[in-house]
């Protein structure tokens, strides 16, 4: 079955087309089949690019003023040329959206129909700048492709195992009540994947692998996943919690932001962009929120670019190590995300202390495994660390696929 | 344009906009501005932050140039508060253009007029503007003061017209005042105001009277304060301070005064006591004294208080 797999954003349209069934995931041979994106939505001169199989991608700016021709085009790109993706979009056999927040009403993959859209709309409050756009994406995809059937992909379904003293914060009891203040934690797409994907090397049953999983990237987030449940992660109500980021900052004392906006007499809206787009490794470093740049500017002797590195990856390395606590016993640590795959260097500082728990790194095949799959510990290592690509399209093809089939969803 | 194995990118994209482009008419992308002053230039900022593509007209190309320049001093400013970003700064100047020209915004969708409070003046840029665009166009003022209704009487279409006050500045302010004139059509209105709530706006609906709701509450309460000042029974400080202290008012009537200018305070007493005749709209003299002995307030130094360093 064809599953175009949807992740609309403000002003993005992201879309793949992935040829999967129950077999094909069994083999782990689905078919990918085309990929694009539309950036600068609203504009006269949005990018659009798409690449068909192992073709060179393809670019064009155009004028794309709204999310519906966003998706007619993906539809048009994906059915046209001399040899298209599919011959028509009737061949679409499912669409799988990535939504961000499912609250705590959805923990797993879900059919949308009028009332899942509506529990999706009560969501809006707690991701005010994600769900109406992957709502958005679901009521044109409803016209343009009004008998394929639609689902939704939580980026917070997989948390939702975990127990209380995880999501609970130290704050009146009422304010969960009254504003559903909790720890919900994101990423949940790409924890689970990269986990399936390490019990599917080692041949192991879900219940039989506590992981660590660590995703890096302009986000980044860790999980402890005790058989095969996510039992707490580092992302929060929002994803500003947790690890320093790219230009987010992570933990901090919650006072400081209320001492600052007193001080520089800021606005909500200035404490928010502060916290999301001026702090992190940008913030402490003044280069840029790329770890590459940052790496490139540290190899050349800059002090602060070295230091923003440093609190990057002795935050990691804490919640690694409360996670180890958490979890008791540790099988395996799994490196993800743009930053966990490409840099060894950080792999390797946010382990370098951890051989009590029995996480050790192998420097040369910490070098070595760059962009791939790959194990990093030393032989005969308690616990296994691995690099392994996240690609969250592909489980959201896969849970769409299943939800169509009425196939029980795995974790 | 790159083309890959019979891609056609322009193929695509031609045939999927006609497709579509008919249901989004009422979806509105672009916006002309006319005048580059304070109000001008700040619609144009918070159009361009809600998404919009701007264009901006000014009287010549070095004025344009100039209202670009100080709308990207604003947008430096905000960086520097840490409400924006240098990324967010380059996408939103792309989304501003400016011309000396007021052919290069015929066809523009809603054109917003927001150039010097002189009616004759306004009465010729929207003949000329009524004279260059189709008739689906939607024609804005920004006035604060001056007639809707006799402005649109020199309009091709009057039922296109409608009146928008926004306040200063206009990134931070919320509220539009939205002004139907005597020929402004409900749909006219309903299209606007759906408008300025999608870009994010609280839009009220104002019937043309002088001095709308804002100006109208807000006047009396300065004119009182001055005559408190005036009548010795408590200090410009004291006064002000009462009032923030009092009713949690963000600035205190006379350091708004101060802000808005007492010529033009004066100039809106004026108004409203000329066009309503009543004793309550009658400017207090230390107003008119303030007024003639040059103490304008913040843009010239010295108005109900000191402002030195603050003049713009």
């Amino acid at each position: 079955m064809k599953a175009l797999v949807l992740n609309c954003g403000s002003s993005t349209v992201k879309f793949q087309l992935i040829d999967t069934d129950v077999d094909l995931i069994a083999q782990n041979e689905d078919r990918f089949l085309a990929k694009g994106i539309v950036e600068k939505i609203g504009t006269t001169d949005a990018i659009i690019s798409y690449q068909q199989g192992d073709e060179k991608p393809a670019k064009s700016v155009e004028e794309v003023l709204d999310h519906r021709t966003a998706v007619a085009m993906c539809l048009s790109l994906l059915t046209s040329g001399t040899q298209p993706a599919i011959r028509d979009k009737s061949d679409i056999g499912v669409v799988g959206h990535r939504v961000v927040h499912g609250g705590e009403k959805f923990s797993a993959s879900t059919l949308m129909d009028e009332q899942v859209v509506a529990q999706i709309r009560e969501c809006i409050e707690l991701a005010p700048l994600h769900n109406p756009h992957n709502l958005k994406g679901y009521q044109v995809c409803a016209q343009l492709l009004p008998d394929v059937p639609q689902v939704a992909v939580f980026d917070t379904a997989f948390h939702q195992t975990m127990p209380a003293c995880a999501y609970v914060y130290g704050l009146p009891y009422v304010l969960y009540r009254r504003h559903q203040i909790r720890r919900y934690g994101f990423h949940g797409t790409s924890h689970r994947f990269v986990a399936y994907r390490f019990r599917q090397i080692f041949d192991l049953k879900r219940e039989e692998a506590n992981l660590i999983t660590v995703h890096l990237g302009n986000g980044a987030s860790i999980c402890a996943i005790g058989a095969g449940r996510s039992v707490d992660t580092s992302m929060g109500f929002t994803p500003l919690e947790g690890l320093v980021m790219g230009s987010r900052s992570g933990d901090l004392d919650p006072s400081i932001i209320l001492h600052v906006m007193a001080k520089e007499e800021l606005s909500i809206h200035e404490a928010t962009t502060l916290l999301n787009k001026h702090s992190g490794l940008y913030g402490i470093s003044g280069v840029s929120s790329d770890m590459r740049e940052i790496m490139d500017e540290y190899a050349a002797g800059n002090e602060r670019a070295k230091l923003a590195i440093e609190v990057f990856c002795y935050r990691v390395k804490k919640y690694i190590g409360a996670y180890c606590g958490v979890l008791g016993r540790v099988d395996g640590l799994i490196f993800t995300g743009g930053i966990g795959e490409n840099a060894p260097l950080v792999r390797a500082r946010s382990c370098d202390t951890l051989s009590f728990y029995g996480i050790e790194v192998e420097p040369g095949l910490n070098e070595s495994t760059v962009r791939k799959e790959g194990e990093i510990s030393p032989r005969g290592s308690r616990t296994r660390v691995y690099v392994i690509p996240t690609n969250e399209e592909l489980l959201i093809a896969r849970d769409s696929v299943r939800a169509v089939l009425g196939v029980p969803q795995p974790g | 344009m790159e083309k890959e194995r019979g891609h056609g990118f322009a193929a695509v994209s031609e045939a999927v906009a006609t497709s579509v482009r008919n249901e989004n008419m009422s979806e509105i992308h672009q916006v002309g501005i006319i005048g580059g002053g304070t109000m001008g230039r700040g619609i144009a900022a918070f159009m361009a932050q809600a998404g919009i593509e701007v264009q901006l007209c000014e009287l010549d190309q070095e004025l344009a140039e100039s209202a670009l320049a100080k709308i990207g001093d604003y947008f430096d400013y905000e960086i520097s508060r840490w409400a924006l970003t240098e990324g967010d700064k380059r996408a939103l100047m792309k989304r501003i253009g400016v011309t000396a020209s007021l052919q290069d915004l015929a066809g523009l969708p809603v054109l917003i007029e927001a150039i010097p409070e002189d009616l004759s003046l306004k009465v010729g840029l929207f003949k000329e503007l009524s004279r260059l665009n189709p008739p689906t166009t939607f024609f804005v003022t920004n006035t604060s003061t001056l007639s809707i209704t006799a402005m649109a009487e020199h309009i091709a279409h009057p039922q296109r017209f409608i009146g928008a006050h926004f306040l200063n500045p206009v990134t931070r302010v919320k509220l539009v005042e939205l002004i139907r004139g005597l020929q402004t059509s409900g749909e006219t209105y309903q299209q606007v105001r759906e408008f300025l709530i999608r870009l994010g706006k609280t839009p009220i609906e104002v019937y043309e009277y002088p001095g709308y709701v804002t100006t109208r509450v807000i006047l009396p309460m300065i004119n009182e304060a001055m005559h408190v000042v005036m009548e010795g029974v408590a200090s410009a400080e004291d006064v002000d301070i009462a009032m923030k202290l009092g009713y949690n008012m963000e600035v205190g009537p006379l350091a708004l005064a101060d802000r808005m200018g007492l010529d033009e305070v004066m100039k809106w007493m004026d108004y409203l006591f000329r066009e309503l005749g009543d004793l309550k709209y009658r400017p207090c003299p230390v107003l008119r004294k303030k007024v003639r002995e040059g103490d304008l307030g913040v843009k010239t130094g010295r108005g109900f208080f000191e402002h030195h360093g603050k003049t713009e």
